[in-house]
């Protein structure tokens, strides 16, 4: 059996990124990887990316925080009980900005634990088949094909105006 | 030719629903009820003006803030401007109106508040607040069509006939009318904040004396913008809905603007609540029984229910979701019954005064009757502004999808 090369495709425009992962959504050859220097679009389109499930996290964390809110001054204001100015212990009217500030509170951290899972973070080990121009402006496409295929697979990406790396 | 058919029967339509809205309002006025059917005319006074105002301040606040993705939309809200010179007259009517909207003008002992609470001294102010507003706001205008390269050498209608007179055939400069533009626009949003408190104050606020909340007239305005983003998404997606209109939108313009409409329902929400917190704090008698009688008592009570879900929760819930934004026939219904919910939020603030030992709500066929006819005023003042002006209902080439 043949052992599977990895080679990666750098390119320095979206464009061509873009349409090497299209042609190679049109071949037989398996699509690994991308980096992007910048957020894309483009390349978002072109791989079909399901929506980011970050909003979710977001929205449970407002709802959550706007009843901790409430429960954190009904229950201190329990603890005392306390009777000011001839209003209720439960006043539930100013209680709202405590409401409404934990809403904002625990939105903002709901929406950073759904970035930090989301994107898989925190990542311990390095990555395999990394070239680090992708840290720097080029756009990296890895993909992996049979070894007897490899110049079909460094063409693709030749012809879409890419650098090509083959890795070990 | 077959445009202008459709065109003329729309306006025969209009014409009748003014002329049903109008004829209610004769009739109760000279059937022994004229204090409802003055009230109905406050109240939509208020919001097809505020719908107006609110509508023209979206142009100048994105051309201050030089945003670059209203540009088609801008230029609908301009045509709200139509209804400014019937706001006007409108205003001028509710005069005849005065000892039956005014509760304080006749047998109140205002302790000293004659002074600034008189019918004279109230209309001579609040018409030249209001003349400076619209003055304001065609002066942006007029400016706004120099830069949108409107040809007024040509066409017909009273205010583009205006225009061709003032502009006599000059041109200016693009930079010399931006600059103009920047002034009008800043000072239209000024005078909107002012004008807006005024009328806040004066028409709905006096209408119970010896009550007051320093902030009435910040949440008059706020609710002002409010209805005008309303009025202007359903403005908007109708345009974009009828296939004869060279006016399309992509739906990120409408989902901005759904965005935009989204932070003002919590606006409007904030200043309702933070007039309500300061109150209830205070708890002083003079503040609180304005408030009681409209949220705890019958038959308000449920009224402020309706008002508060219809206007906000409903809404808010729904607008969190992104997609509903982008859809113009959903946003309109989406819309409509938001500004219905601030009809009715008028009806709950100006109501009590008017009516003190209401036992059922004081709601009924004559009220949407004579609020058909505003409509069909607003439909009317938008058509014929639009059929002066084309120009301002075509979708900008540059914009991108």
């Amino acid at each position: 059996m043949a052992i599977d090369k990895y080679i990666m495709g750098l390119f320095k425009s979206e464009d061509q990124a873009v349409a090497a992962v299209q042609g190679l959504k049109e071949s037989h050859w398996t699509l690994h990887r991308i980096h992007s220097p910048i957020p894309s679009h483009k390349l978002s389109e072109a791989l079909n990316l399901k929506t980011s499930k970050v909003g979710w996290f977001t929205l449970c964390g407002g709802i959550l925080g706007f009843f901790a809110g409430f429960a954190l001054a009904i229950l201190t204001a329990e603890r005392w009980d306390l009777i000011v100015s001839g209003k209720p212990v439960r006043a539930l009217v100013p209680f709202v900005i405590v409401g409404f500030e934990f809403t904002v509170l625990f939105a903002i951290l709901g929406n950073l634990v759904g970035f930090l899972t989301q994107t898989r973070l925190p990542r311990l080990q390095n990555l395999n088949h990394y070239d680090e121009r992708c840290s720097g402006e080029h756009f990296g496409v890895l993909a992996s094909c049979q070894e007897d295929q490899q110049e079909g697979l460094h063409s693709l990406f030749v012809e879409n105006g890419g650098i090509v790396r083959v890795f070990d | 030719m077959a445009d202008e058919g459709m065109k003329s029967s729309y306006w025969i339509v209009w014409v009748a629903m003014v002329v049903i809205g109008f004829g209610t309002f004769m009739y109760l006025a000279t059937s022994g009820h004229p204090g409802q059917a003055w009230k109905a005319y406050l109240i939509n006074f208020l919001i097809w003006s505020a719908i107006a105002q609110g509508g023209m301040l979206f142009s100048t606040l994105m051309h201050t803030v030089k945003a670059k993705w209203s540009g088609s939309l801008s230029g609908l809200s301009e045509a709200f401007a139509g209804f400014f010179p019937v706001s006007l007259i409108l205003f001028l009517f509710l005069f005849f109106g005065g000892a039956h909207v005014f509760p304080w003008s006749h047998g109140h002992d205002l302790h000293g508040k004659e002074v600034w609470l008189n019918i004279p001294f109230l209309f001579t102010r609040d018409l030249i607040a209001l003349f400076i507003l619209y003055g304001l706001g065609f002066g942006y205008l007029y400016y706004s069509l120099q830069l949108k390269n409107v040809d007024t050498t040509n066409g017909k209608g009273i205010i583009r006939t205006l225009f061709r007179i003032l502009q006599g055939g000059r041109q200016l400069e693009p930079q010399v009318i931006r600059k103009r533009m920047d002034m009008l626009a800043i000072l239209y949003m000024l005078a909107f904040v002012l004008v807006l408190s005024l009328i806040g104050y004066d028409l709905v606020m006096a209408l119970d004396p010896h009550w007051i909340s320093t902030l009435f007239g910040a949440y008059t305005f706020v609710k002002a913008i409010y209805v005008g983003l309303g009025g202007l998404i359903i403005f908007a997606a109708v345009m974009h809905l009828n296939p004869k209109n060279d006016f399309t939108l992509p739906s990120s313009q409408f989902h901005d603007i759904g965005k935009l409409f989204f932070a003002f329902c919590l606006v409007w929400a904030d200043f309702f609540y933070v007039q309500l917190v300061v109150i209830w704090y205070g708890n002083i008698p003079e503040e609180t029984a304005y408030v009681i009688e409209r949220v705890m008592m019958v038959p308000w009570k449920y009224l402020a229910w309706v008002v508060f879900a219809v206007s906000f929760v409903i809404p808010f819930f729904i607008l969190l979701n992104k997609k509903v934004k982008t859809m113009p026939a959903f946003m309109m219904v989406l819309a409509a019954c938001m500004i219905a919910g601030i009809w009715l939020e008028h009806l709950l603030l100006v109501g009590p005064s008017l009516s003190h030992s209401a036992h059922t709500l004081p709601l009924g066929i004559n009220d949407v009757l004579i609020s058909l006819g505003f409509l069909g005023l607003m439909l009317l003042a938008l058509d014929s502004f639009l059929r002066q002006f084309p120009e301002l209902a075509r979708t900008e080439k540059r914009e991108v999808s």
